[in-house]
């Protein structure tokens, strides 16, 4: 039970650690909240959904499509929701604002075209199981986990390793030194929000496998910002570790005390975190940004 | 006016502070040129702005001939590298990120990693520590870096805004020795300081600014030699 109970949250922090990831790029690269990434979660969700339902396609394929749809999303809705406040140096508090519109205009879009049905996903392997020692473990969930873990190791792998992730780090460090060594940072800013976008791709296909696919799904991304929060903003690796502990908590308070109490126990965590930790797990050191 | 670098009736603001009105200054290929003058008088203004990281409001400013294109990222392809005040280095990156950085757009690996043992030669302590985080150098090690980055993008014309600020004399005294090593390696260079003699010294020209203006110019030897400008603006 334990076990089993482990796994299913592992993959829940799994789906909030590729959730808080997108968004903390985002934040490390802008400072601002991106208050439309839920939104491109459920619109990735809903591409992985019509590409599972209706044109059959297999796990991998439609993980691929929905990362490649939802990447592109989010470059689009930077271009035209922000990139004109940036190029004005307006204060972050107006582009935190337009994300806002633009989370609210993209669900009333999908209330207005697709309806406010719920939908389901097509049986992946979502009843298929694997023995562990007298447990039950779900496919699934082991797969959402290791899928997550893999995309970030290979986000760290790009940010570290690559000319384009060296000046992406070198971008949050600096925008303007950046530009002048001969990056073009619009460029560059579009290159972070199709990661964040391909992050969020991830997250809204396996939540939607997981749960049901409908036009406020993305406001689990709350999770996502506690989860950034609590591992300290703009980190990569405090991200990715704020999703799991979230993810691993939630589901054994659900467990062993009441799902009820769950996302009271989320919020209560994040105050008392922060009253210890103002800047959250690996958020001490600013200059240790991305 | 037909210089390397030839700007002319720069106008620049902040918002609604005018801070450039109307600069005019040229620098020969090869030159060492130097911009000295008070605080606040616009020299940093003025290299931002050539750079391209501030918008020129009126005026032009062209380089062999060619009028600069708006962004800086353009502007560092045509040659044109600063070395801003307070080095503004990439703290959070090693020695080694910070010197790819400045390589960033260039395509050609062979001369890059030359240009990058150049800059050893030049500052064999920045080998030592390339794996460091440059936020955790010392000053002169900061500036030593903050140069090397600018080499490493194989600039035509080098512009250094107040490098001795925050240096040791005989620091400050290696790096001018270094500044003539790199013109003598055919660069061009447009030197801000605030040590104004030991600036003119190592110039072949210069220019005094103040309040937004050029308000003298002339051979080195003729500002060093001209009493007024040397109490008016040399601290005399
Ligand atoms: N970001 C800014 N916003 C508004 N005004 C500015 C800004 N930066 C500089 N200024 C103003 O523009 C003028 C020129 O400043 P600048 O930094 O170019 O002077 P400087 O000659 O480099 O001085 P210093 O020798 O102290 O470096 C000053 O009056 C300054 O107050
Ligand atoms: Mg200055």
């Amino acid at each position: 039970m334990l076990l089993q109970t482990l796994v299913t949250g592992l993959s829940i922090g799994g789906i909030y650690s590729l959730m808080a990831v997108g968004y903390s790029l985002i934040f490390s690269i802008l400072s601002f909240s991106n208050f439309a990434h839920g939104a491109v979660i459920m619109l990735g969700a809903y591409m992985g959904m019509v590409l599972a339902a209706k044109a059959h396609l297999g796990l991998g394929l439609v993980v691929i499509g929905s990362v490649v749809g939802a990447g592109i999303l989010s470059v689009c809705n930077e271009r035209a929701a922000y990139a004109v406040l940036r190029r004005r140096r307006a204060p972050s508090l107006y582009l935190m604002i337009s994300a806002m519109g633009c989370s609210m205009f993209l669900e009333n879009m999908v209330y207005a075209t697709i309806g406010a049905r719920f939908y389901s996903f097509p049986e992946f392997f979502k009843r298929q199981v694997i023995q562990v020692g007298g447990s039950s473990l779900s496919l699934l969930d082991l797969f959402a986990f290791v899928i997550s873990m893999g995309a970030i190791a290979a986000l760290h792998i790009f940010i570290t390793r690559t000319r384009t992730g060296i000046s992406i780090r070198a971008g949050v460090n600096d925008m303007t030194m950046c530009s002048l060594m001969g990056v073009n940072t619009d460029r560059l800013i579009s290159i972070v929000f199709f990661l964040a976008g391909a992050f969020a791709g991830v997250a809204g296909v396996f939540l939607g496998i997981k749960y049901l696919v409908y036009p406020t799904m993305g406001w689990v991304t709350n999770k996502a910002y506690i989860a950034a929060v609590i591992g300290g903003l703009g980190s990569l690796p405090g991200a990715m570790i704020g999703g799991i502990i979230l993810g691993v908590l939630e589901t054994l308070v659900s467990t062993y005390v009441s799902s009820i109490m769950r996302d009271v126990f989320s919020f209560t965590a994040l105050v008392v975190l922060l009253i210890c930790l103002p800047n959250g797990l690996l958020g001490t050191d600013t200059e240790e940004k991305v | 006016m037909s210089g390397y670098l030839d700007v002319s009736g720069l106008h620049v603001y902040y918002g609604g502070i005018h801070a450039l009105h109307g600069i005019d200054i040229s620098v020969n290929r090869g030159e060492i040129v130097s911009v000295v003058g008070v605080n606040g008088a616009g020299k940093s203004t003025l290299m931002w702005s050539i750079a391209g990281a501030l918008p020129v409001a009126r005026g032009s400013v062209t380089l062999d001939g060619v009028r600069l294109p708006p962004r800086p990222h353009e502007i560092v392809a045509l040659g044109i590298s600063l070395v801003p005040e307070r080095r503004r280095l990439f703290t959070a990156l090693s020695v080694e990120e910070n010197l790819i950085m400045g390589a960033i757009r260039r395509s050609d690996k062979d001369m890059a990693e030359r240009d990058r043992e150049r800059c050893f030669t030049l500052y064999p302590v920045l080998k030592e520590r390339l794996r460091q985080r440059a936020g955790t150098l010392s000053g002169g090690e900061q500036q030593m870096l903050a140069i090397a980055r600018a080499l490493m993008s194989r600039p035509s014309l080098l512009m250094l805004d107040e490098p001795s600020l925050g240096l040791a004399p005989i620091v400050t005294e290696s790096l001018f020795d270094t500044i003539c090593q790199i013109r003598d390696e055919g660069m061009t260079v447009l030197l801000v300081e605030q040590n104004a003699f030991q600036a003119l010294e190592i110039s072949d020209r210069g220019y005094v600014m103040q309040s937004g203006e050029i308000v003298a110019s002339g051979t080195s030897r003729e500002l060093l030699e001209n009493r007024l400008i040397r109490k008016a603006y040399l601290g005399e």
